[in-house]
């Protein structure tokens, strides 16, 4: 039996990119995935391993990120790759990581740091998987990370609604019509902030989006090297649910941000810290009026002016009312805007 | 023929609804004169994937009987129309893993028809469309392809040129004054329409295609392995590492070859060596990962992977650096990098003209603002498939975007949505 | 009270222990010799038992493994299956609805070859809510690929767990494997057990070894790309070629844990108990054997020449097996723990199979299937001997007048 006091459970130490020019040039998630033209999670995806390198096994749940890039029996993936369900990743990183300390404890394998990443989807992730990802964010005694690329519907299925779909976005489960004009009128779950806020010994959770790449591989590279169980959102402008000419993905992304809709941060041992735009706007900087970024998708384009006011009204409430803006829904003053029925 | 089957080829996503339209309006337009049709999406393609080629088809018989023989298959063997809507398409067709190249004209029956939406020639056309061992006639409808998404539709006329078309080829089937009238029973139909049909009918003709013409090329293709051949456990070799290009300078990423992927792109991005200044925007926001590094720093899109999204046209802070051209405006994959190393000038000559040619082969990639489709319909010929050639292609359409109107991008990189100057990576 | 049984080979003097222990026990004392690396548990009757065995085995640093407490069955057999794919030995377990909620995790188990060994502890499917035993549970995975194995006593938990790592991670095979047991004997039994020494199990088990499906970045492959009506048809051909090679390898198995052991059955697939001039066999799975048994030892007293086959491996169904052994007898009385509603003649999942295995075999005789003992209800003496006298009058007439009888209904 081996000695399991000497075994370490180290990460491994990624420094940040210092810039474009310092990045990674390998490719660790390469051509030949039946993605969509402008396809950010794709992007995301090459980002993602691009900041993790070699030693790193990849987990993923189904969605576009399995189907579209593994399709019909391929695959563009250079590192180990396994298929997890739907409501998986959570379970997988667990298990992925809680199989390799048991055997490099017990030294039935070499002890070496190897990352262990979980992909799921908007809908697996913060649908199906929520309970899987909580629990592993409890587990301070394995190492993963857990990453989920929000595409605000759920896309592999031709574009279905999901608990972070927008509100009143057109997809097939909440067509616009003559009498319902919105279907969907739930806002979008707040799951960085969520998970942040349930889980102490999660030692960091970020939000991330790749028209940003530096910050995205960087905020990975934390996670990876923290120690214990993370997670990040990553919000990635999706061409065919979004319905957008698809070499405006990156500028896409700039936008969201850059209203406010989607903000910009991370929460390292429970303290918050914005970066990139977000931290300009939260130090003062005005918001782009919300209007910019959706009426240039063609999932709002039923959007009437009450619409775009209440999108507005809420992104205004999430700035200027929450105790944390943009984390966390928690405010000392319990005035609410009127809500949609 | 006591049954019509007909194929629709398109690019997946931007023209799902428009390939809808088109096979449905065949099977109404034949339930006018008492036959019975059916309408279906090939399973394979779906999910569809933005300008991934995909299929519909459209079966119409005499009998119910007849109509039966042909149901209840993912697709047909063969068939006597196939309506291509996006001329690229011609070069041939991957549709997924496996799949190999397919030529467009692959399950054409003997004598049968191959109907493109196309501004190109016939002869520009048969440079890129496959040879086929039986002859068929190539029926040209002038216009530019109408590419718009999911939830928002572009109502140039297309499905309805595509229709009246038909009512030309295949008459015995789809006579116009049935087509005529199945168009304005649809919901999406007019009057307008039923005129714009009308004059597709008039004008279309017919060009006969020999065995000797077309591009002599062959296309690749796979065997697929046998039960006993292939690993167990569903698993399968992941993709090695890529190398660098000369001793240990550059990059290439190795790439999937049962996928390749270019067959997805109507539009090229065509690069400017001699401005660029090695920002890596273009190499690392790319999510298709399609640029290799050059031992000298340079990055040149592989044309075997790129598969035309415009992104690196979108990021590159140098004007006019990456422009993105019509993939119709190109014969073959060659590397632009190794073409500007050979000869510079007679690269930059060969790159001048393919930019200015942008005017005449520009075409659209989707929705890029509420109102937009509109706007260029109101401008546009519907007889020709709407907005004017020179429409397309982000720069043309700048002064929507905040941007300043007749510039592309300014030194700086300028968000080509808001308008705002950004530094390269922020 | 130690026993001592030599080792056919090795070179110095071990014993096996005997210790007075449940089934559940019994079970983690096999996972321990077999140095299991990762288990995930949830709560569920009656099958968590074992669960609570193994923790108290790791808190007593007897055996070194990864124990991870999930929040929920479908988490729970996720785990695992990770686990495992990146070479870890794994254990998991559940019972009726908890299994059930798991059932996502579970199709795929065996597709992607993951040796997993779960224990289904049966239960009935709740709602009607009842925690008495079932076998519908662990039958729902028949057609997948699982391979099945029903336990009797406390001995046989111990003896078919390390049985079934060996051959589930038999290369050949590389299947996960259900072992289902009886609640009250899981919990409630507590019987005298041979525990073998640790150096036995090591000859007899060799380490798990993934080879080229091992999941790390010294083997990168892409495990479960997506695959269309192209592909899915040779996969399962590969797994049904797996299948069919397990009956050799269970062989293979059984006869080596006869060597090293020095015990154990000569038989894998089911226990025979007075078959050799039967002229009714009755055959069920589990430990309604315990009441058969009773009832068939005072039958033979009145001269009734009945016998039992307690069936061990469902799947892969032993069907040529059984064909020999029924090669005499005159009327077959299948007892189903287990239902089928809407099956040929209404019979449950083991009767039916049986019927099948015997259609072509040249000596057919009639065959009955009992419904019985559902929900934790006994099977009582009473229910043997009613079953038995219908069979004998089938014998006599040379048909069944019913396929189907339900036994201790309140009718």
């Amino acid at each position: 039996m081996a000695d399991t006091t000497t075994f370490a459970n180290a990460t491994q130490v990624l420094e940040p990119f210092k810039g474009v020019k310092k990045v990674t040039i390998e490719e660790y998630f390469s051509s030949g995935h039946r993605t969509c033209q402008g396809c950010e999670s794709a992007l995301v995806m090459k980002l993602m391993v691009k900041a993790a390198g070699p030693r790193t096994i990849v987990l993923g749940s189904t969605g576009c990120m399995y189907v579209a890039n593994t399709t019909y029996y391929s695959t563009p993936w250079v590192v180990p790759w396994m298929h997890t369900q739907l409501g998986s990743s959570g379970s997988a990183a667990l298990g992925t990581a809680a199989g390799l300390k048991s055997l490099m404890k017990k030294g039935k394998m070499r002890a070496e740091p190897i990352n262990v990443i979980a992909f799921c989807g908007d809908g697996g992730g913060a649908d199906m998987g929520l309970a899987a990802i909580s629990a592993t964010l409890t587990h301070k005694e394995y190492n993963s990370l857990i990453l989920l690329y929000d595409n605000e519907s759920y896309a592999n299925t031709d574009i279905q609604l999901s608990g972070l779909t927008p509100y009143g976005a057109h997809t097939t489960f909440s067509p616009p019509g003559s009498v319902k004009r919105l279907i969907h009128t739930r806002w979008k779950k707040n799951v960085a902030g969520m998970l942040a806020a349930g889980h102490p010994e999660c030692r960091y959770v970020a939000t991330v989006c790749a028209s940003f790449a530096v910050e995205m591989m960087n905020r990975v590279r934390k996670a990876l090297s923290k120690g214990g169980p993370t997670f990040i959102h990553s919000l990635d402008p999706c061409p065919k649910g979004w319905d957008y000419d698809p070499m405006l993905s990156h500028e896409l992304g700039e936008l969201a941000i850059e209203t406010g809709i989607f903000p910009l941060y991370e929460v390292e041992d429970g303290v918050v810290k914005y970066y990139g735009k977000t931290k300009a706007i939260v130090d003062g900087r005005k918001r782009k009026p919300v209007r910019e970024y959706l009426l240039r998708q063609g999932r709002f384009a039923h959007f009437i002016e009450e619409d775009l006011a209440y999108f507005q009204a809420k992104v205004d409430e999430m700035w200027e009312k929450w105790e944390l803006p943009g984390v966390v829904a928690f405010r000392k003053d319990s005035a609410r805007i009127p809500s949609v029925q | 023929m006591a049954h019509l089957v007909c194929e629709v080829v398109y690019r997946g996503i931007f023209q799902k609804n428009l390939a809808s339209r088109i096979t449905r309006g065949i099977v109404l337009s034949a339930r006018k004169a008492g036959r019975w049709g059916i309408a279906f999406g090939r399973y394979g393609d779906s999910p569809q994937r933005n300008g991934v080629p995909a299929k519909d088809f459209a079966i119409v018989a005499d009998t119910k009987e007849e109509l039966e023989q042909h149901m209840a298959r993912y697709e047909p063997k063969e068939l006597h129309v196939t309506i291509c809507v996006d001329d690229t398409l011609c070069k041939g067709v991957e549709s997924w893993a496996w799949y190999g190249l397919q030529p467009i004209n692959r399950l054409i029956l003997p004598n049968g028809h191959l109907l493109v939406t196309s501004t190109q020639s016939a002869a520009e056309l048969l440079r890129d469309t496959h040879k086929k061992d039986t002859p068929y006639h190539l029926w040209i409808l002038p216009g530019k392809a109408s590419l718009a998404g999911l939830w928002v539709y572009r109502e140039d006329h297309t499905e309805v040129r595509v229709l009246g078309a038909l009512a030309k080829i295949a008459p015995q089937f789809l006579s116009l004054e049935a087509v005529s009238e199945a168009i304005r029973e649809a919901e999406w139909g007019s009057d307008l329409k039923v005129g714009s049909a009308r004059k597709a009918y008039e004008r279309i003709e017919a060009r006969p295609v020999k065995i000797t013409e077309g591009n002599p090329e062959t296309p690749y293709s796979f065997e697929l392995p046998r039960w006993w051949e292939m690993r167990e456990g569903v698993s399968i070799p992941a993709l090695p590492i890529g190398k660098p290009i000369e001793g240990t300078k550059g990059y290439r990423p190795e790439r999937s070859q049962v996928f390749k992927k270019f067959s997805s792109r109507t539009m090229r991005p065509v690069v400017d060596f001699d401005t660029c200044v090695k920002c890596t925007l273009c190499w690392l926001q790319c999510p298709d990962s399609c640029f290799d590094v050059m031992p000298d720093g340079l990055y040149d899109a592989n044309m075997e992977s790129c598969c035309g999204c415009g992104i690196c046209e979108a990021v590159c802070p140098v004007h006019d650096c990456i422009t993105m051209v019509n993939e119709a405006a190109f014969e073959d994959n060659a590397s632009q990098w190794e073409m500007w190393r050979r000869d510079k000038d007679a690269y930059r000559v060969w790159l001048g003209t393919k930019i200015k040619e942008k005017v005449h082969v520009a075409r659209s990639h989707g929705f890029r603002y509420r109102g937009q489709y509109e706007e260029e319909m109101a401008r546009g010929e519907f007889e020709l498939g709407g907005a004017p050639l020179s429409d397309g292609i982000p720069g043309e359409n700048a002064g929507q975007k905040g941007a300043k109107v007749g510039e592309a991008h300014s030194t700086l990189s300028v968000s080509i949505v808001t308008g705002v100057a950004e530094a390269p990576g922020a | 009270m130690a026993v001592a049984t030599k080792a056919a080979s090795g070179p110095t003097v071990l014993e096996e222990k005997e210790m007075l222990i449940s089934g559940s026990e019994a079970v983690a004392e096999a996972l321990t010799l077999a140095d299991i690396d990762v288990v995930t548990a949830y709560p569920i009757r009656p099958y968590d038992t074992v669960m609570q065995a193994i923790a108290k085995k790791i808190a007593n640093g007897k055996l070194i493994a990864e124990y991870i407490v999930a929040e929920g069955e479908h988490s729970q057999f996720e785990i695992v299956k990770h686990a495992s794919a990146v070479g870890a030995r794994v254990f998991c377990g559940s019972s009726g609805v908890g299994w059930a909620y798991a059932m996502e995790c579970l199709v795929v188990t065996p597709a992607l070859r993951i040796p997993m060994i779960a224990l289904v502890g049966n239960r009935a499917l709740d709602d009607p809510g009842a925690f008495g035993v079932e076998h519908n549970d662990a039958l729902f995975v028949r057609d997948l690929g699982w391979l099945l194995v029903w336990i009797d006593t406390s001995q046989e938990a111990l003896d078919t767990t390390l049985i079934a790592y060996r051959v589930a991670e038999d290369r050949r095979v590389f299947l996960p494997i259900a072992i289902s047991a009886d609640g009250a004997f899981l919990t409630h039994s507590q019987a005298l057990t041979r525990v073998p020494p640790r150096e036995w199990v090591d000859k007899f088990l060799p380490p798990y070894s993934r080879g080229d499906l091992q999941l790390h970045p010294d083997n990168p492959i892409t495990v479960a790309p997506q695959v269309n009506e192209d592909w899915v048809i040779e996969i399962r051909r590969q797994n049904n070629a797996a299948t069919e090679r397990a009956y050799t390898v269970i062989e293979e198995a059984y006869a080596d844990f006869r060597r090293v052991f020095g015990r154990g059955p000569e038989n894998p697939w089911f226990e025979e108990y007075m078959t050799e001039d039967a002229e009714v066999i009755l055959m069920g799975m589990g430990t309604l054997s315990l009441p058969v048994k009773v009832a068939i030892r005072k039958m033979r007293g009145e001269g009734k020449k009945v016998g039992l086959i307690r069936l061990r491996w469902f799947r892969p169904f032993p069907y040529q097996q059984l064909a020999r052994a029924f090669r005499k007898v005159k009327a077959i009385g299948v007892i189903d723990r287990d239902y089928s509603f809407g099956s040929p003649f209404g019979s449950g999942v083991v009767a039916t199979e049986v019927r099948a295995a015997l259609y072509n075999a040249e000596h057919r005789p009639p065959l009955i299937g009992f419904i019985c003992g559902l929900g934790g209800r006994e099977v009582t003496l009473e229910d043997v001997y009613k079953a038995t006298d219908i069979c004998f009058a089938a014998a006599k007439a040379g048909r069944a007048e019913q396929a189907t009888c339900w036994l201790g209904v309140r009718e």
